[in-house]
């Protein structure tokens, strides 16, 4: 019987929309936080797919030696798609000249995961091929053809071995970021790799094998790998371990998508904690009365949790509908411009919104709903007699838990729960003050003439302790909302500072001093800017403190050989350059940066700072290079550390111009040049053709093609964010509306002017914006430092900006909102106003 | 001890006493009366004086501060809320100033709330009946914001019979009609409880409404004297003034 009276209030509340605020909190969060997590699982899919064509696999393991026969066994045993490589560098030979290339031996399934690009002209644009050079058959980078005068259907050796050059290599998927010193690459078969007879005890090859298989599958393949490898000589690396810059970027996307879902919780609750108290509020008649007609305390309990049960269901059904929707749409509004896997289904989400949903509901409506139920039958006398429990802290407490334990058991990641949680504490706890100090400082100033104004602070007033939790709901919104905000901008803008249009796409080493104006005239005559020239001189490195150091590369440059792009610069020869100027994105980190040269001081040079480390060198060591046959010594006065994440040449060394008057350097520079003008390259450098060029235009696109979907995919998700909270706001300007109903109603009932009661209305939402605001903003930028700092392994920013743009927007959107509900209140009329009260 | 079966309400010397924030107050001196099972009784007094208070404590909505209560021979004053409910939901029947019916549930429903509570059979045949008495079957399925001040009361009187209560307590049945509504409140309710052999308590401000009862307290800052009978219509016992 209990249960026809829950089903019956339960469909009539529902027709007459009593229950939509609270049906509406539900929906929100479970259609918000599928919608985010279902989306951003599928971005991340799709992104983890695209970073790992960089490896060109899943799992890539590589070793000094050939690696086991039984490894590649137990992978293809498990069922994973393999290839093979072998990469070393070799000299190469054609119309007896010679240069040092980059071997890469392949075999047919190589790459398992993105495309071999080629084309027919050198500097051409590349097309993807899904083959291989055919055997006895190479496939050459544009800068070998340019550097050795050849032509496709040219032969060049390879130790012992000729090959006929079939085709212009453009690409490989793992060439990895290093865009300075790389050699050009010269793609084979790895049948081919033994007549060559390079590879030998004591060549210096990489060899791979290349993975991609299930997720799982695949962990378990390295746990049982792992033990049997030799870290001096072996390594193993997947996606997540992918340290390059699009790595990092890539993470630091995921992260944000993380805490965009979680932001989303966190809304979402604050939804459910606003509209259950609503729902709870509306029930004291309710309860009273059917408690005064003799249901017991066990009875009304029924009926509530009943309809609770009921409301969830439905949220749970229409948000679950909803955000499967919101998701859909988005991705396949996007899904041109952004790599989306769309095909794939996780379970995850949906899972993560319903558990929302469910602990949401139960655990923000429970104290609610415990007060409701102690609302004692005296009420129906005394309407002033609300429920009897009254312990705040109590509620504070159990939301605060539910939050937290949510927003960890979702994220896996205590660090960014805990920021958040503990940020959002200080806030509430900022905020109670507030109304504290409010509710104080509303004693102390006496009553003035009733305006509008005196009218909306006296009801602030009056209400403070109500309006805590609504100032508290207002804020916390507020503050996630810019959270969200502020961390995307800094996020993309970071980003785009790395690759600001028109970042160069072409380097050129080798120009000589009188090539240097030349070669300016030339290019701008084509409308093309050249950057600085840095001028460079090759050197040995001899000697430390008067102690001759072994030159031979180091065990460590190798190791980092995939990865690194500093391992090549170093050898037996050193590039050294000169300035007096700190290049962009140097730091010193020790010492100091050169000041004017004083007739009779040591010069003066700096290193990098890793470099330092590995050839254990220290500030105020005695450095001895050569330099063709002179001998130069240096001391080193600071270290630097470098970015090597951006697109410029960098330098392990740089010395004192003053060192190096009287050697002739060559100059490097760059130039950006459009890919629609690639044809143009040929042309622009025929005057040059002792000039080497690098052609690193395919990387920086792949770079920035990621970085575009990156940032699209974090607005879209800074879009789904904004309208949760939007409709967060909605509901509890809604909400706080509805209480204020009667009091309006009053007001109008004692002739009070529609104005003055709008105006107070608004003035009332525009304090309680302004107050969230300035609050949300102090909050934010604690947030903002703990997560950049500690999450998002970015510098912290400061953002005064928000400081206004908060209050205000916050004091707008309230407000307006606000006065759009009031209006909609008073444009109902008064009797029907005192009757909705009853 | 009153606790003999003809009284349908016996009390004896019940204080009310609330802890405000200016202090203890006592709302209700010493008060001790009966009420004669099939009696009609009007509470009357100044606005303030706690006629309301001592509804709410006959009713067993609210606790006394001391003295006992007995209705139908239950000793009110030793009952928890559980019980005082049980009690409620068996014996009493309630009308309210502000009719206070459940905003979502249809007249109707409203009707059937206290037999489904009480678990009783066929509720809504009851209710059917019930709201044919009061002359609202033709607005069975309307919402109270729906209908009229008055219609709301009839509607309420009819919930307040349909457990066939021993006792009715109404709080200003009428405070909220104009003459006309509340007039026909009024014969409602006497008619129903007359046919119903109903004990009725009715707190009220008007005369005439007070003038239909058999007998009349009057309530005065808490303390509570009977009102010699000087209506015609006045019968029954003479009064038994207890007031002390
Ligand atoms: N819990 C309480 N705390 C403080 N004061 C109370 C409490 N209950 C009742 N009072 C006060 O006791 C007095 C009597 O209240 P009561 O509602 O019984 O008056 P009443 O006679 O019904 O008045 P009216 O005719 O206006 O309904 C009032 O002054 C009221 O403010
Ligand atoms: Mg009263």
């Amino acid at each position: 019987m209990w249960f026809n009276l829950a089903w019956r209030l339960f469909r009539h509340e529902m027709r007459r929309g009593e229950l939509t605020i609270i049906l509406a909190a539900i929906v929100l969060s479970v259609a918000a936080v599928l919608s985010l997590s279902l989306f951003s699982e599928r971005l991340q899919s799709a992104l983890t797919e695209r970073t790992s064509q960089f490896m060109a696999s899943d799992r890539l393991i590589g070793g000094r030696n050939p690696l086991p026969e039984e490894w590649l066994l137990k992978a293809q045993e498990a069922g994973f798609n393999t290839a093979q490589s072998t990469y070393m560098r070799s000299m190469v030979f054609a119309n007896d000249t010679m240069m040092l290339a980059d071997i890469r031996a392949v075999n047919e399934n190589y790459p398992l995961k993105g495309d071999i690009k080629v084309t027919d002209t050198p500097f051409g644009i590349g097309v993807a091929i899904d083959a291989i050079p055919m055997p006895g058959e190479t496939w050459v980078e544009s800068q070998m053809f340019q550097t050795l005068g050849l032509s496709v259907g040219d032969t060049i050796e390879v130790g012992d071995k000729p090959f006929v050059i079939t085709r212009v290599l453009s690409e490989v998927p793992d060439a990895g970021f290093s865009i300075f010193n790389s050699n050009p690459k010269v793609l084979i078969r790895k049948d081919d790799l033994p007549g060559t007879g390079i590879v030998g005890p004591g060549s210096r090859a990489g060899h791979y094998l290349f993975l991609t298989g299930e997720h799982a599958d695949l962990e378990e393949y390295t746990d049982w790998l792992r033990p049997q490898m030799d870290s001096d000589v072996h390594f193993i690396m997947s996606v997540e371990d992918d340290d390059s810059w699009v790595g990092n970027s890539v993470r630091r996307a995921e992260q944000y998508f993380l805490l965009a879902s979680l932001l989303a919780i966190v809304l979402a609750s604050v939804a459910i904690a606003v509209a259950a108290q609503r729902y709870s509020q509306r029930h004291y008649d309710p309860v009273a009365i059917m408690k005064t007609l003799g249901a017991s305390r066990k009875m009304v309990q029924r009926v509530f949790l009943l309809q609770i049960i009921f409301i969830t269901i439905l949220g749970i059904a229409i948000g679950g509908a909803l955000g499967y929707g919101i998701q859909a749409a988005v991705a396949s509004a996007i899904q041109e411009r952004v790599a989306v896997s769309l095909q794939s289904w996780y379970w995850g989400p949906v899972l993560i919104a319903v558990f929302t949903g469910v602990i949401c509901a139960i655990l923000f409506s429970l104290y609610p709903l415990l007060k409701l139920f102690s609302v004692p039958p005296l009420r129906v006398l005394r309407k002033d007699l609300g429920a009897k429990m009254s312990s705040r802290i109590i509620q504070f407490l159990a939301a605060g838990g539910a939050i937290f334990l949510l927003m960890w058991t979702y994220s896996k990641n205590l660090k960014i729960s805990a920021i958040l949680f503990s940020s959002g504490i200080v806030l509430v706890l900022a905020l109670l003050a507030v109304t504290y100090g409010l509710i104080w400082l509303g004693r102390r100033l006496g009553k003035g003439r009733m305006g509008a104004w005196q009218l909306a602070w006296a009801r602030i007033q009056r209400r403070s302790m109500d309006n805590s939790v609504q100032l508290i709901s207002f804020a916390v919104t507020i503050m996630l909302l810019l959270v969200v905000l502020v961390m995307r901008n800094d996020m993309i803008q970071q980003w785009r500072d790395q690759l600001p249009q028109g970042t160069p796409n072409y380097f050129m080493a080798n120009i000589t001093e009188t090539q240097k104006p030349q070669m300016e005239q030339h290019f701008a005559e084509s409308g093309v800017q050249v950057e600085e020239f840095y001028p460079v001189v090759r050197a040995r490195f001899v000697a430390v403190n008067g102690e001759r150091v072994n030159t031979e590369i180091t065990k460590e440059d190798e190791e980092n050989e995939v990865q690194s792009n500093r391992r090549d610069a170093f050898g037996r020869e050193a590039n050294l350059t000169w300035s007096y100027r700190l290049q962009r994105e140097n730091k010193i980190v020790a010492g100091q940066w050169f000041s004017d040269y004083q007739e009779g001081e040591p010069y003066g040079m700096s290193v990098e700072s890793k470099t330092a480390e590995r050839l254990a060198l220290k500030l105020g060591d005695v450095v001895t290079f050569n330099i063709g046959s002179e001998v130069v010594d240096v001391t080193i006065t600071s270290l630097r550390e470098v970015n090597w994440q951006t697109m410029q040449p960098n330098f392990f060394f740089v010395l004192q111009p003053e060192v190096m008057q009287g050697f002739l350097p060559t100059y490097i520079t760059s130039f950006n040049l459009d890919t629609e003008r690639k044809d143009e390259i040929a042309r622009l450098m025929a005057p040059f053709s002792t000039v080497t060029l690098f052609d690193v235009d395919a990387r920086i696109n792949q770079l920035r093609e990621i970085v575009d979907q990156v940032s699209m995919a974090v607005e879209f998700i800074l879009v789904l964010v904004l309208i949760a909270g939007a409709l967060v706001l909605i509901a509890q300007v809604q909400a706080s509306m509805d209480e204020r109903q009667q009091e309006l109603a009053i007001l109008r009932t004692l002739g009070a002017k529609g104005w003055l009661i709008r105006a107070s209305v608004v003035f009332e939402f525009v304090i309680i914006g302004v107050v969230a605001g300035i609050m949300a903003a102090l909050a934010n930028e604690l947030t903002l430092y703990l997560l950049q700092s500690q999450v998002f392994q970015m510098p912290g920013s400061l953002h005064f900006e928000y400081w206004v743009i908060a209050p205000v927007v916050g004091a707008a959107v309230v407000g307006i909102l606000g006065a759009i509900s009031c209006w909609r209140l008073l444009s109902l009329n008064t009797s029907q106003l005192l009757r909705n009260m009853v | 001890m009153n606790t003999a079966p003809e009284y349908m309400i016996s009390t004896d010397s019940i204080t009310k006493k609330v802890t405000t924030s200016e202090g203890p107050l006592q709302i209700l001196q010493p008060i001790s009366f009966d009420v004669k099972a099939g009696e009609t009784i009007a509470i009357v007094g100044a606005s303030g004086s706690g006629k309301s208070t001592l509804l709410g404590l006959l009713a067993g909505l609210d606790e006394v501060s001391s003295g006992k209560i007995h209705l139908d021979g239950a000793a009110l004053h030793t009952m928890d809320e559980e019980q005082r409910a049980r009690l409620r939901g068996e014996k009493v029947g309630f009308i309210f100033q502000s009719f206070m019916l459940v905003q979502s549930l249809t007249a109707l429903e409203n009707v059937m709330l206290p037999a489904e509570i009480a678990g009783l059979y066929n509720p809504e045949a009851l209710a059917n009946e019930l709201l044919e008495k009061v002359g609202l079957s033709h607005r069975a399925s309307h919402f109270p914001n729906q209908l009229s001040g008055g219609e709301q009361q009839r509607v309420a009187i009819a919930r307040a019979f349909i457990t066939q209560p021993k006792i009715l307590f109404a709080d200003e049945p009428t405070g909220n009609l104009d003459a006309a509504n509340g007039e026909k409140v009024e014969k409602l309710l006497f008619e129903l409880n007359e046919s119903a052999h109903t004990t009725l308590v009715l707190v009220t401000h008007d005369t005439e409404l007070a003038d239909k009862c058999e007998r009349q307290l009057l309530m005065h800052a808490g303390e509570l004297t009977e009102k010699q009978s000087d209506s015609p219509q006045a019968k029954g016992d003479e009064p038994q003034l207890k007031a002390i």
